[in-house]
């Protein structure tokens, strides 16, 4: 009796540590089975957060008023000030994607001191200099995007929320003056990070 | 000797009863007052459909109804920019806030995917009695037309 007892309860533990297992699976980048944090930003936020500052900066026709077409855009620098550790480069590279794969703009990998390709920026000024010329030709950026991305945490109780912003900025290198701007926020509240949105 | 005692049982029937209803009053009072708290009441100048309604108000609503809202409008513009944008106006007709995920992807004329880092699972809410709008934009100009997809969120 007392052993068949044993069993039963041994068979009863097993098989709920079985269902309280989650194998690790493959599910959609983004999805919503993804993790949802209240303190950090989680890759859903960004994916929102590029998709917004994709659809204000189209659908105003911010870029067709470049000089050149398509615009020559430098991204710049995208300060991510919130306690939450991730590349920016995740957001901008989204929105560089869409802009140049579509032919809206171009990206210029080449310019100012701390160019994104060096390798780049150095055979250009060689090309240059043996062309007999000072500076590198065909590079003249329209825009560059700056931005900062900001974090607000509050609390009531047990519950926490956590609102992340997003700003970015496009300015006209000719002009100097901001040609356009864009914030896109995201608020998230409970007493736990969860599974799935 | 009269004597006045706690016990309930002391208390006539009547009276009992009557404190019964009052406690079922009070808590009927309360619950209405905490949903009325949690609603919102809408009101619009807009009488009549948008000039860039179209119809596919009726398809919205059967796959809206799974996230149980109520699809009031559709409209598709081109926005000064070039690409197409859709705004689809759901009313939350229930008496709890609804919680759910969508996801707008474009399509080209010829009826393809137009893959897009803009297509995305945006999650959203509304209040009781509140309308929502959520919207889309093409990623090129060539979107003519888009699938929607929603998912409830608990």
């Amino acid at each position: 009796m007392s052993s068949s007892f044993i069993k039963s309860l041994a068979l009863a533990v097993f098989v709920i540590v079985l269902g309280a297992c989650h194998n690790a699976r493959p599910i959609e980048t983004g999805g919503t089975e993804s993790i949802t944090s209240i303190e950090d930003v989680d890759m859903q936020d960004i994916m929102k957060a590029s998709s917004g500052m994709l659809e204000s900066m189209l659908s105003l026709g911010v870029l067709s008023q470049a000089q050149h077409k398509p615009a020559q855009v430098i991204i710049g620098q995208v300060v991510n000030d919130t306690s939450s550790r991730f590349d920016v480069g995740e957001m901008t590279y989204r929105m560089r994607e869409q802009l140049v794969n579509s032919g809206q703009a171009v990206v210029v990998t080449t310019w100012g001191a701390n160019a994104e390709d060096p390798t780049a920026q150095a055979e250009m000024r060689r090309k240059a200099i043996l062309a007999g010329k000072t500076e590198i030709e065909g590079v003249q950026p329209d825009f560059s995007l700056s931005g900062k991305i900001t974090q607000m945490m509050r609390q009531s109780g047990n519950t926490r929320q956590g609102t992340f912003t997003f700003r970015l900025t496009l300015t006209n290198l000719n002009t100097g003056l901001e040609a356009w701007t864009k914030t896109v926020d995201m608020t998230k509240q409970g007493n736990k990070n969860s599974v799935g949105f | 000797m009269n004597r006045l005692t706690a016990n309930s049982t002391d208390y006539p029937l009547r009276t009992k009863v009557s404190a019964t209803a009052v406690l079922f009053c009070s808590v009927a009072t309360t619950s209405m007052l905490l949903l009325a708290c949690g609603s919102t009441n809408t009101t619009y100048t807009r009488t009549s459909p948008a000039d860039s309604a179209v119809e596919t108000r009726l398809q919205m609503n059967d796959i809206l109804t799974q996230v149980f809202l109520h699809c009031r409008e559709v409209r598709e513009f081109r926005t000064p920019g070039g690409p197409m944008e859709v705004q689809v106006d759901a009313d939350n007709d229930g008496f709890s806030q609804r919680n759910f995920a969508y996801k707008f992807t474009w399509l080209d004329p010829q009826g393809n995917v137009i893959e897009s880092p803009m297509s995305v699972w945006k999650s959203a809410s509304v209040a009781s009695g509140a309308r929502i709008t959520i919207r889309s934009l093409a990623p090129t100009d060539s979107a003519t037309d888009f699938r929607l997809e929603v998912r409830r969120s608990d």
